[in-house]
């Protein structure tokens, strides 16, 4: 088995296969990749590193293929290892250009890259992936998190649990997290937002990138797990009093309160009540 | 004859002996002569210091004295030279007589005042220790080494406070330049008591905030605007229901609906990373230094390159957001002027009437 694996990795680097030769290899390695043993052989044979050689190519079903593989083999902590480039000095560069690539795509075409996200989950389980994503200087996270109201379930599902497994940082990193407000408000409290149309004396307290949509007709967040993760997200940044200050002063708890008004899933109620009480033992004292 | 003689060369006729030890003890009796004057001296008093020395001095050169008693002549010296404050003389006698006479605890006594006053902390012990071994009993040397001991371990803390102080300015320096904030020089020391920016439990920033109202020349002070509250929260709490008009404000302009804030652009040149720092501890800007690269390119030797406008704050952003614009310097802390819209002033203003 090892050598016939060599030899299918070893197609992948070679300049001239044609192109379907070559997206049946990368079939084979998705399926093989699934069985962690062999998706480890695959790491220590380069695996990551050609994957990310060829990926952003002009084929672009081959682009979406690499991306599960690359899914599969961060799986481990290995391959989260090798993707993030640790102790190199190119260290973290596969990684946004998998953001970059990913923030490209535009919608209504297909979507070619949207698996991005669920390696960003699995690259986010290590605490130097977190810091990687966090850092105001690479401004990966600016980019990752519009995509959050994606029309792609994957999209949004690990926008969200990237930006949950980011907040694990919220001790050391707060100011990282909060230095993209703008964008990380309407990711996490939009979710939690229901469906009612707020009126106008909660959205002046508001700014824009919330006022206006919750001044509209909207759909809400059908998938309960990506609500519950919103809120997770929401209580570990909540846990510090800057997190709780800069919650109250987009007016969130409102929001909050609202959108629980609407929510049946059980689970999810449990989510906000969690962070709910939290607002509202550890809060500042404030007049509604 | 015989007075040219070195007394340990081989052929001294006895005769020339008993000259040479009748000269010796002339010399030596002349050496505890001038001994005792030099002591008389000093208990004359200041005036006469310089002449105890002198005589000291005198008894020394006349190297009649052996070992021991050449060493009380260093450290008499020593002495006088202590109540003079001269401390390097002091100290010098004090070791020759060490050197002559370990058993001096006097001299080991004055050797560590002189060396605790020169600041030598170590070497002044070193002498405490040495006398000590000579008189373990000795209740003076004990009780200044216990003094000296204080002195150092007070002078550690110092030291170690310093540094500590001097790495916390070096992280919060860090963190300003990092969220891109540009700090000028701090025109407002007086106006705001020399208060600075400084970071919380969670690596958050607040600053103190100046805010002007050109109409008026009144001023408020805000303590505390963490980097990640909104100028919409702050001026809730200035402007808020409860709060009356300012007494200046005879025509009550300056509500809540009607103010507006606004920063001055490109208002240079901004502060080198040393002068960040020394601002940051020492509460005052140094004086200019090799001005670096930024410095250069923003000073007003380039008017035209850099024109100095009034922008705009819009109240729902964070102080983080307008502190990190690329064409905002503040002055040592963020400064900003209050206007009215209902005001005609606020015209007059924005034209470049002020």
């Amino acid at each position: 088995m090892a050598t016939e694996l060599d030899e299918l990795i070893g197609f992948l680097s070679s300049p001239s296969p044609q192109k379907e030769a070559r997206k049946s290899i990368i079939e084979a390695l998705v399926n093989l990749s699934q069985v962690p043993k062999l998706g480890e052989f695959i790491i220590q044979k380069g695996g990551i590193e050609k994957s990310m050689e060829l990926i952003g190519g002009q084929v672009q079903i081959l682009n979406q293929l690499l991306t599960l593989l690359i899914v599969n083999l961060t799986q481990s902590d290995l391959g989260v290892k090798r993707l993030l480039q640790e102790a190199d000095k190119l260290e973290g560069l596969y990684v946004r250009k998998l953001v970059r690539l990913f923030s490209k795509a535009s919608e209504g075409v297909e979507d070619y890259y949207e698996h991005v996200a669920s390696i960003l989950v699995n690259v986010t389980q290590r605490e130097s992936g977190r810091r990687l994503i966090l850092d105001p200087k690479k401004g990966l996270l600016k980019q990752i998190l519009p995509h959050s109201d994606s029309t792609s379930l994957v999209r949004r599902k690990g926008v969200i649990s990237t930006v949950r497994n980011c907040c694990f940082e919220a001790e050391n990193e707060l100011a990282s997290i909060l230095s993209v407000s703008q964008y990380l408000w309407p990711a996490l409290l939009l979710p939690l937002a229901g469906k009612q149309i707020f009126r106008k004396e909660d959205t002046s307290k508001m700014p824009l990138e919330l006022a206006n949509p919750l001044s509209h007709e909207r759909e809400s967040e059908g998938e309960s797990c990506i609500r519950i993760e919103a809120a997770e997200a929401l209580y570990l940044i909540a846990r510090h009093e800057g997190g709780r200050k800069a919650l109250w002063s987009v007016n969130g708890p409102r929001i909050l309160q609202i959108g629980y008004e609407d929510e049946e899933d059980h689970e999810v109620m449990e989510a906000y009540e969690r962070l709910g009480s939290l607002l509202v033992n550890e809060g500042i004292v404030h007049e509604s | 004859m015989a007075l040219w003689l070195e007394p340990d060369s081989e052929n001294i006729t006895p005769e020339a002996q008993t000259d040479l030890d009748a000269l010796s003890a002339l010399r030596e009796s002349a050496a505890i002569e001038l001994k005792e004057k030099g002591n008389e001296y000093v208990k004359l008093g200041k005036k006469y210091y310089k002449d105890a020395i002198d005589c000291y001095s005198r008894a020394i050169q006349q190297k009649s004295m052996d070992a021991v008693n050449t060493s009380i002549l260093h450290a008499n010296r020593a002495q006088v030279h202590l109540l003079l404050g001269n401390n390097r003389h002091a100290l010098d006698d004090a070791q020759q007589a060490i050197t002559l006479n370990k058993a001096n605890v006097k001299a080991c006594f004055r050797g560590a005042k002189a060396a605790l006053a020169l600041g030598s902390i170590s070497e002044a012990i070193e002498l405490c220790s040495l006398g000590l071994k000579e008189e373990p009993e000795n209740m003076e040397l004990s009780k200044l080494k216990a003094i000296i001991e204080n002195k150092a371990k007070e002078s550690a803390a110092a030291d170690a406070e310093r540094a500590s102080k001097v790495a916390k300015a070096q992280v919060l320096a860090s963190i300003i330049l990092d969220r891109g904030v540009s700090v000028g020089n701090p025109d407002y020391e007086e106006n705001t008591a020399h208060r600075r920016p400084w970071l919380d439990d969670s690596k958050l920033l607040h600053w103190p905030v100046l805010l002007l109202y050109p109409e008026s020349m009144a001023s408020d002070f805000i303590e505390d605007f963490c980097e990640f509250d909104t100028f919409a929260a702050h001026l809730d709490n200035i402007f808020g229901p409860d709060v009356a008009s300012p007494a200046w404000d005879s025509k009550c302009n300056y509500t809540r609906e009607k103010v507006r804030l606004f920063y001055k652009s490109n208002k240079g040149p901004k502060l080198s990373k040393g002068q960040l720092l020394g601002y940051l501890l020492e509460g005052k800007s140094l004086p200019t230094e090799i001005k670096d690269v930024e410095d250069i390119n923003d000073n007003d030797s380039q008017p035209y390159k850099y024109l100095h406008e009034w922008k705009i704050v819009p109240e729902k952003s964070s102080l983080h957001d307008i502190l990190a614009r690329k064409d905002h310097i503040i002055p040592g802390i963020p400064v900003f002027y209050v206007l009215s819209k209902g005001s005609s002033f606020y015209d007059d203003f924005l034209s470049g009437h002020w």
